[in-house]
């Protein structure tokens, strides 16, 4: 069980909200983008503790459009979890039958499904905000009746209990016997009462031993025990001076953990190691909790939604990078935020979500395979649906038409005609452009897999940069930032990625790739048929051919050497090459200049990188294409 | 050793019965006559599967006919496996189908928050409205009947013309019905008909959803099987699918007397070809003395339509309270009217604290109102049992009304019954159009519109105006204490010098519904779903102490008393002329008999049977039933 799709409304900085989880789901954004509060949205639909007084809701916590903005004012706040098999009959018969009241049947799939909203409003005659949960049917309308009791909620949280790791991780905490897993599990820990009695009598004996070691110890307890008197009860008390725990609890709740990182270095208590190692170990713990506790505190189907904050946490990048596969096994769903760029390259691109605040407030780009739109139903809209070869699909519940991939052309205008005399044809054909457009942005699982093989290196840094620059090779990846920095514009300082696209694919998957993503972008190509074919490559992708020629220039020349040497730039490209050891370039001709150039581009470029370190005037002689292009840079959207 | 209910409930039932009971998997069809204990086998199994299943999720499901059914069966089940009864849904046909369509009714349109009309004045606004939408003249009211009949055959407005290829208007009605359904729709409303047709609809559609109650409850009981009608059985069958067998249906055909509603020896022959049950009797009848037991067998013996290899009943009463010659005995009167008075005069002499035990049952509704002006006559509190719709005090229709505008504040219907009912018993005048109007100018909600216009209407010194200003504290979560401080004002009106009967009557029917739903569903019951339950239930009280109770036979289902008296042992009244009319072999006559059978194993002490040689001036001869049932030689 887990859940599949999140819809949040007017939540702190979300306006609204429209999420798709997955067995592991990674977001990433800068700093209060709202990933946190999409974490704390999954926790309060799944906890009871929200709206408690006191501790719960307050009114920061209701999206606010400007300054001027009544947190009072309606319609509130609205969670939605939709939580979904994946597969008709995933779920156990028991978990069904147990929640036979609340789940909801796609009758076309036969998936089973549950949708529960936390919703939380001003109520004026209690003066507080007042939180309620209800679960809803397939066309999202509150379930009434037998459904709607309290027990139903209770038990659905049994199913799917909610896990939150922050990012400030205390060891301290986490291992303290009162801690959410630490705690809880030795609190299970079953002694056999033989040896629970055995260790109290070795407990009493021992006390009595270290009593009797310093006769001042029995001094100190007969002055103490004044106390007792002093109190004047009847009868007198008594005090005694346990130098060893009391009870076998006493001696269980104090265990802790050591370690040691080689086999013959000294063994020291978890706190004494560093802090990756401590931030680590309360992710495993989570682990432990889950495999020996979980169906015994809960139910035997409960399946755990961890919400975990930025789990590289002063991890070493190597580290980070190998975390990724340990985080995807741990048993559940996980939701998951990072700032880190080692994390982020293991991660399936179709499980990342790039968290972001625009004006709109949070917003959420992704990689879908599919895209949905809520339109009315007409009788028509079957026979497409059954006509599109499973390609598009219909809950008729909830009038959501969903498509796989792309749009085609073909059954976009047979959804069009489907609506050409329907009394608001002009709102749903709306609806249907905007589904188009969308579904536009689809990238396929081949093309994904391609990236996954090719852009592993740079995938990291990629997904955190605000801006792309897309080039073809690696001189021009090292010219460009070079050149960036002379000019005033330093590409890392402002979170642009340049991306040499030959070497990591090609420049057409990364522009749909930033499409999707909502990632501003640019590019430069060389002027040759290869060049020519890059733009065109990008056009095919349906861009329209004004948008490809303001983010793609080419150069004049065939390629960069090419160019840089019509720019006059001949002297320093012989200096750079004779400084990368190329003893030919000062005698070579033009023409063998230029082969030199092509055969040795990034000792070249690093050379001439070299040469442009506070040489303004050299960085503005570079090829006009990236100098127009760096210019554009600033303040692209 | 600690009193296990369940254990020692178990250990008192006959091998029969706990072989019953102990059934596993696949069909079961329990022969059970009159008095068997077939409630007890019923509760028993499941509470047997819900504490084998202990450690387990299934829910097991029950229907029966009747709230009141359902009531006693939750009761011992809880008393039985205390804990585990949240997993025994316990219910009637219609209240089932209604959860069904609650929560997965949208497939079909329609929303969790429906009304259920199921009094016929809605109905026919309904109707009316209908037709007005649809342009059709006011003379389709006369389908409503029709209507009613369609959709218990489960029928479709598309399939009504060729199925009724006899009637010339077979057009009109079909539109009028088509009309009818989607101004329900349009209502956000089903009626009694609606619930069954619509599940049934909703399973044969997608058999996902069926399958999903297949999974949910792999164990289902049936009471009063034979009283199933085609649409009944139909959806248990969709419900069913082709393999699920798990289905244990209790049944006596020789208790079919709801023929008229479709009930038919047909379902249980269906039952056997579909299922193939493995079939069990229950013979043994535990309420009855060994005589009536024995008229019981002579009688039902003359009947065609029923099992063959049934067995008969076999007496297993053991502690008799009075002496043989009491157990059956005949009384014959010159004229009805004397057989009316003389019964009255009868049990009138047993005392009063017989009465309460003490039952008179007829064929008919006429011949109880003319035993219910004897027993006045004789001064002997009377009561006729019957299940009522809504209540009869305008005072409590206005409350339930108020409460069902907090839930749905936006049903005009309810708002209009509402007005007119608060308007009844204040005296008042405020036009239900009115209101509509001023809410929609000024913005607010029509029930707080409605209490600005009553409080202006009666003045701060109506004795009214506490009950108003309660009303208008009403909201969900607070109307418990609402209906409190308004049964408390209530209450004072009842009980004052010249009390209003019906209101005196309505609050003890009030207080009587609201503990017993609030027993059986909790007390932190939402509103809502208060008010469904009320819907579905009989808004009469239980007859007071000391009072003879009168029913017709159909009433008298599922009942008993120590002393039962049937009036009217003749020809053309039981049997009744119309089944006469349809010859001695007819399937009309075999229910009469049937009613017979039925009366008269209600009695655990004593049965008095009485005829006239007349009724209404007719001569009449003594009923065939009497000779039957060797009470009378045949008249020559």
């Amino acid at each position: 069980m887990r859940i599949s799709r999140l819809t949040i409304e007017n939540f702190r900085s979300i306006k609204a909200l429209d999420l798709d989880l997955n067995e592991t789901t990674v977001l990433i954004g800068p700093n209060n983008a709202g990933k946190t509060a999409i974490l704390d949205a999954i926790r309060i639909v799944l906890t009871r503790r929200w709206g408690q007084r006191g501790t719960g809701f307050a009114e920061y916590d209701v999206h606010l459009a400007d300054e001027n903005a009544d947190p009072k004012a309606p319609p509130g706040v609205s969670i939605e979890i939709r939580v979904e098999e994946q597969a008709a009959g995933e779920w156990p018969d028991a978990l069904q039958q147990d929640l036979d009241e609340i789940v909801q049947t796609d009758p076309t799939t036969g998936k089973t499904f549950i949708i529960l909203r936390a919703s939380c409003a001003w109520n004026e005659a209690e003066g507080n905000f007042e939180p309620s949960w209800i679960f809803l049917n397939a066309g999202r309308a509150p379930l009434v009746g037998g459904s709607a009791r309290r027990m139903n909620l209770e038990r659905f949280w049994q199913y799917l209990p909610v896990f939150y790791l922050g990012a400030l991780r205390d060891v301290d905490d986490e291992f303290s016997p009162r801690s959410q897993f630490w705690g809880r599990l030795l609190k299970a820990m079953e002694i056999p009462s033989a040896l629970e009695t055995k260790v109290q009598r070795v407990l009493d004996l021992l006390n009595r031993k270290l009593l009797q070691a310093d006769p001042r110890l029995g001094q100190i307890a007969g002055t103490l025990s004044g106390a007792t008197r002093v109190a004047a009860r009847d009868r007198d008390g008594g005090v005694d001076l346990r130098l060893v725990p009391l009870k076998s609890w006493d001696l269980l709740s104090k265990a802790e953990i050591i370690l040691r990182n080689e086999p013959d270095w000294p063994w020291l208590p978890l706190q004494r190691h560093g802090q990756g190692v401590q931030s680590l170990s309360v992710i495993f713990l989570f682990q432990a909790f889950v495999e020996h506790l979980l169906t015994e505190l809960y139910e035997a189907d409960s399946a755990p939604v961890l919400a975990l904050e930025e789990p590289e946490t002063h991890l070493h990048p190597q580290a980070a990078r190998t975390l990724w596969s340990h985080i995807n096994a741990l048993p559940g769903q996980k939701i998951i935020t990072t700032h880190s760029p080692y994390f982020v390259q293991h991660v399936p691109f179709r499980d990342l979500r790039l968290v972001r605040l625009t004006d709109n407030g949070t917003e959420v780009c992704s990689l879908p395979s599919s895209f949905s739109a809520r339109i009315p139903h007409v009788a028509d809209l079957d026979a497409v649906i059954a006509g599109s070869g499973g390609t598009m699909e219909y809950d008729r519940a909830a009038e959501l038409l969903t498509v796989h991939g792309k749009l085609e052309q073909a059954p976009y205008r047979a959804l069009l005609a489907c609506y050409g005399t329907h009394a608001d044809r002009a709102v749903i054909h709306g609806v249907l452009r905007d589904l188009h457009d969308r579904a536009l942005l689809y990238i396929s699982d081949d093309e994904l897999r391609s990236l996954e093989t090719f852009a592993r290196r740079i995938r990291g840094e990629i997904f955190f940069a605000r801006r792309w620059f897309i080039v073809e090779g690696q001189a021009e990846y090292l010219l460009v930032h070079a050149m960036a920095r002379e000019l005033g514009y330093d590409l890392d300082e402002h979170g642009v990625a340049v991306i040499d696209a030959q070497n990591n694919g090609n420049p057409a998957i990364f522009a749909a790739l930033a499409r999707a993503l909502s990632i501003p972008w640019l590019a430069v190509f060389d002027g040759d048929g290869a060049g020519q074919g890059y733009c065109r490559s990008i056009e095919v992708r349906d861009f329209p051919p004004a948008f490809v020629a303001a983010h793609c220039r080419t150069h004049v020349a065939d390629d960069i050497e090419a160019q840089m040497i019509a720019d006059g730039l001949e002297v320093e490209l012989r200096a750079a090459l004779t400084q990368a050891g190329v003893a030919a370039a000062t005698t070579a001709d033009a023409a063998a200049l230029l082969d030199l150039l092509r055969h040795h581009k990034t000792g070249y470029a690093a050379a001439l990188v070299d040469m442009m370190r506070g040489n303004a005037a050299l960085a503005g002689r570079m090829p006009q294409a990236f100098r127009d292009s760096i210019a554009d840079l600033r303040g692209l959207t | 050793m600690i009193d296990n209910p369940l254990e020692t409930a178990l250990a008192k039932l006959t091998e029969i019965q706990r072989q019953a009971v102990g059934w596993g998997e696949g069909a079961m069809l329990a022969l059970a006559g009159p008095g068997s204990g077939k409630t007890q086998v019923l509760t028993c199994r499941i509470a047997r599967l819900l504490d084998e299943g202990r450690d387990q999720s299934f829910r097991v499901l029950a229907l029966t006919f009747t709230n009141k059914a359902a009531d006693e069966m939750k009761e011992r089940v809880a008393n039985f496996v205390p804990g585990l009864e949240e997993r025994a849904n316990i219910g009637t046909f219609h209240s089932f189908c209604g959860q069904v369509l609650r929560q997965h009714g949208i497939h079909l349109g329609i929303k969790p928050d429906f009304a259920i009309y199921s009094q016929d004045d809605d109905r026919k606004a309904v109707l009316e409205d209908a037709l007005k939408r649809a342009d059709m003249g006011a003379d389709g009211m006369r389908y409503l009947g029709l209507i009613d009949r369609m959709k218990t055959l489960l029928i479709e407005p598309k399939d009504v013309v060729s199925r009724l290829t006899r009637a010339a208007d077979a057009q009109a009605i079909a539109q009028a019905y088509e009309a009818y359904e989607s101004e329900l729709r349009r209502l956000n409303v089903l009626d009694f008909n609606s619930l069954i047709f619509e599940a049934f609809r909703l399973f044969s559609t997608f058999p996902a959803i069926a399958a999903r109650y297949r999974r949910s409850y792999p164990y289902w009981l049936l009471d009063e099987f034979q009283d199933t009608n085609d649409g009944q059985y139909r959806l248990i069958r969709t419900m069913a699918g082709n393999d699920f067998k798990n289905v244990f249906a209790v049944a006596d055909d020789d208790q079919i007397i709801y023929q008229w509603n479709g009930a038919s020896f047909r379902q249980i022959q269906r039952f056997r070809a579909d299922f193939q049950p493995e079939l069990i009797q229950l013979p043994t009848n535990y309420r009855c003395p060994p005589a009536i037991v024995a008229a019981a067998n002579r009688l039902v013996a003359y009947n065609v339509q029923r099992t063959e290899t049934k067995k008969p009943l076999v007496a297993g009463k053991t502690d008799l309270k009075l002496p043989e010659q009491d157990h059956i005995q005949l009384r014959v009167f010159e004229t009805d009217e004397i057989e009316a008075e003389e019964i009255a005069e009868e049990i009138a002499a047993r005392g009063r604290d017989q009465w309460s035990q003490t039952t008179v049952l007829a064929r008919t509704r006429a011949s109880l109102e003319k035993m219910l002006k004897a027993f006045q006559a004789a001064q002997v509190p009377a009561v006729i049992a019957q299940r009522r719709d809504d209540f009869l005090s305008a005072e409590i229709r206005w409350m339930v009304a108020c409460l069902v505008q907090t839930v749905r504040p936006l049903d005009r219907r309810n708002l209009a019954v509402l007005i007119d009912a608060f308007n009844r018993f204040a005296d008042i005048q405020i036009a239900v159009g009115q209101v509509l109007s001023d809410a929609e100018a000024s913005g607010s909600g029509y029930f707080s519109t409605w209490i600005t216009a009553a409080t202006g209407e009666i003045g701060a010194s109506s004795p009214h105006a506490r009950l108003l200003e309660t009303a208008g504290r009403l909201d969900p979560a607070s109307a418990k204490s609402v209906i409190d401080t308004m049964l408390t004002e209530l209450d004072a009106r009842a009980s004052g010098d010249d009390p209003d009967p019906d209101l005196v009557e309505d609050l003890a029917a009030w207080r009587e519904i609201s503990s017993d739903i609030r027993r059986h569903f909790g007390s932190i019951i939402s509103l809502d779903e208060f008010l469904q339950q009320l819907q579905l239930r009989s808004k009469a009280p239980s007859p007071q102490a000391h009072t003879v109770t009168l029913m017709t036979v159909h009433g008298a289902k599922g009942r008993e008393f120590d002393f039962v008296y049937l009036i009217g042992l003749a020809e053309d009244i039981l049997p009744s002329f119309q089944s006469r009319q349809k010859g001695d072999n007819s399937p009309e006559m075999e229910e009469e008999r049937r009613n017979c059978f039925v009366a008269i194993t209600r009695a655990k002490e004593s049965l008095i049977l009485s005829r006239a040689n007349s009724y209404r001036g007719w001569t009449k001869q003594p009923s065939r039933f009497l000779v039957e049932m060797g009470l009378a030689t045949p008249n020559s």
